[in-house]
């Protein structure tokens, strides 16, 4: 029997403020009259939304923002109640919606410890065999007589995350929690929210706008859009699918793709392609094979000693390579008014499949940018044979071999 | 009402810690502390004291002070239990939103926080009684009774307005002045002993004065003080008549406003 199941889960909230005791009773006195034509604006935050959740699955759940997250996290958590539609919980739920909610700042940690925990409903004596542990997990021994005021905030977040998952439940929610504290700190809760995952066998639903995070944690993903599921199933699948979303998305809010473009009057970027061999453009390669990107541009003014720079990066910006015209040899020595078309061919291109973006860079002879832009155009980088057969966490698909001694 | 009691049980640690951070927090950073609490009955018995040095009112033998001491304490306990129970849900907007147990926690923790502050009255009214040599008889054994009683009451209100409240903040503004005013229409200045002197002994109002004493005691706060003045500095069990209707009318709403409470419930946190 599944631990989560949401059937045609509905949920509508009123636009706009809570109305005055006026319009409530003369919208009770139309309706008693029997002429309801009074209807405010109404708003579908998750519309007929249907899945189950199996014991020991770690969910994802990513969307943009007001794509309803939040809100089927309430209803899971028994928050709020479904406008319709059916939402059935089989175990306790340890919310950890935005860590720190029941912390008050006028209380000392130690006292805090306690009352959260109560709140979480952590028996007392649960606690106080558990607050060494607790106060060693939060890094706070020195500070834990002190009010929760005089807190940092970084501390009150580390505080609030110590206790929540010192909760023994069935059910973790866990809303954007990890994004918090030092990377010291992210690690160390990234460890422990594993340790639940892996070891304990506890189910988890994991909001976060961190995809890489959901992709590596999870071993199921929902992608949300406008209350409704967009794509359910494999975390990749689904990350990625979110990616191109929001590379949609992104396309969409840049008007000629200037936002993103830094550029000077000097040089102009006519076309940027991926070609094959023989110069054709072409929209994809395969993993492991060699990548062309060419550049066609116009420059206003000669330029002395110029350098380019090509490079790819993810669709999420996480840069994966750069070359340089000033490592060529020789190296640029004059660009004239006029157009110019470079290629830069790569030998190989080991990245795992999933769409890439291209960024261009020119810069004089003092290193100042005449233009730069990201995401000037994108390519695929398709499957081999062998893909299905490489295990899925990894950027790179770096040749390799095996040496097996005995 | 089972279930309520069940979950009262289920989330005793809960409201037990919740009533100790209301405490903790409100008189942390202060130097007299819980002896703040006592401080409005000591004032208001004080100032009634001085009042009635002026127009006089019959006490049939009891000491002025401490009768008005002793009318204070439930009185007090009340009106702040139901003016704190009604924005109780509203002051705690942040739980809500975040977490969920059942929202009736919220009332009676405001209640559970003041029974405490009741508890430090009561050493003023030991110290009282000391002072003028009253000993407590069998009859106090009435008093967690009526205290209980008196709890029930203020959840009637609280329940009832706190979820008006989250709608229409109105409510955590009008009630404390209606408090007030009932103030003057329950046996706190004066005695009970008074108005059934003048309506039932005397008449006072004629042939009404039967139906409008039990308009009187139909609040339930006339029955609580008059009571727990008997039990604890007469020495005599409570005046059944004179709680009766306000036990009726309780028995009542209580439910109603109960269910109405559960009902609102669950738009709480989208509303709030």
């Amino acid at each position: 029997m599944p631990i989560i199941e949401v059937k045609h889960l509905t949920k509508e909230y009123d636009l706009g403020a809570v109305t005055s005791i006026k319009d409530s009773l003369r919208h009770t006195l139309a309706k008693i009259q029997g002429k309801d034509t009074w209807q405010r604006e109404r708003f579908k935050a998750l519309d007929d939304v249907n899945f189950t959740i199996e014991e020991g699955e770690v969910v994802g759940i990513i969307g943009h923002n007001g794509a309803g997250k939040s809100t089927l996290l309430k209803h899971l958590a028994n928050i709020t109640k479904p406008t319709s539609g059916e939402v059935i919980v089989r175990g306790s739920i340890a919310p950890l919606i935005e860590v720190g909610a029941g912390v008050n700042p006028e209380l000392t940690g130690r006292e805090n410890i306690f009352l959260n925990g109560a709140i979480l409903g952590i028996p007392k004596k649960v606690i106080a065999s558990k607050l060494d542990e607790i106060i060693d997990f939060s890094e706070l021994e020195q500070f834990i007589d002190t009010p929760v005021k005089r807190y940092s905030s970084g501390m009150t977040v580390k505080l609030g995350f110590s206790i929540a998952t010192s909760m023994d439940a069935d059910i973790l929610i866990i809303d954007e929690v990890l994004a918090v504290g030092d990377l010291a700190f992210q690690r160390k809760c990234f460890d422990r929210m594993e340790h639940l995952i892996k070891k304990q066998g506890k189910t988890v639903l994991l909001v976060s706008h961190n995809i890489r995070q959901v992709a590596r944690m999870c071993n199921r993903a929902i992608l949300l859009g406008h209350g409704a599921i967009t794509l359910d199933g494999d975390p990749d699948d689904v990350c990625n699918e979110f990616y191109e979303e929001n590379n949609r998305q992104i396309l969409k809010n840049i008007d000629d793709n200037k936002v993103q473009k830094s550029e000077s009057e000097i040089i102009e970027i006519i076309n940027v392609a991926i070609i094959s061999e023989s110069g054709k453009k072409i929209e994809s390669i395969k993993s492991g094979e060699s990548l062309r990107i060419n550049v066609e541009f116009r420059t206003n003014k000669d330029i002395i000693k110029p350098e380019i720079v090509i490079g790819t990066h993810t669709t999420d910006f996480v840069y994966l390579t750069a070359s340089t015209t000033e490592l060529n040899t020789p190296p640029l020595e004059k660009l004239s008014v006029g157009e110019h078309s470079v290629t830069l061919e790569q030998e190989s291109y080991p990245l795992k499949p999933g769409v890439y973006g291209i960024r261009v860079a020119i810069f004089d002879q003092h290193r100042n940018s005449l233009y730069s832009g990201e995401n000037l155009e994108f390519f695929t980088v398709d499957k081999t044979a062998n893909e299905s057969r490489q295990p899925p966490l990894r950027l790179l698909c770096a040749d390799y071999k095996w040496i097996m001694s005995n | 009402m089972i279930n309520t009691t069940q979950n009262l049980f289920a989330y005793r640690e809960l409201i037990a810690a919740l009533a100790w951070k209301n405490i903790v927090v409100r008189y942390k950073q202060s130097y007299l502390g819980l002896l703040l609490a006592v401080l409005k009955p000591v004032m208001l018995m004080l100032i009634f004291t001085l009042v009635r040095s002026f127009i006089g009112i019959e006490t049939d033998g009891t000491p002025y002070p401490i009768l008005t001491f002793a009318a204070l304490l439930p009185w007090i306990f009340f009106q702040e239990s139901a003016s704190e129970g009604v924005s109780s849900v509203t002051s705690n907007a942040a739980l809500i939103k975040k977490i969920y147990f059942p929202r009736e926690v919220f009332p009676i923790t405001a209640m559970v926080t003041k029974l405490v502050e009741l508890a430090v009255s009561f050493f003023i009214l030991a110290g009282l009684m000391a002072y003028y040599q009253m000993m407590p008889t069998i009859y106090a054994l009435w008093v967690p009774l009526i205290i209980l009683y008196t709890m029930l009451i203020a959840l009637t209100i609280s329940f009832f307005g706190a979820a008006i409240n989250v709608y229409y903040r109105d409510m955590s503004q009008l009630l404390p002045i209606a408090l007030s005013l009932l103030m003057y229409g329950s046996p706190v200045i004066y005695p009970l002993s008074l108005v059934r002197q003048k309506l039932l002994d005397e008449q006072m109002a004629g042939e009404w004065s039967n139906q409008l004493y039990t308009l009187y005691t139909l609040n339930p706060l006339a029955g609580i003080i008059d009571s727990f003045q008997r039990v604890l500095l007469k020495g005599m069990a409570p005046d059944f008549n004179a709680l009766l209707p306000g036990f009726i009318l309780m028995s009542v709403l209580l439910p109603i406003s109960y269910l109405f409470f559960k009902r609102a419930e669950n738009w709480f946190a989208d509303i709030i």
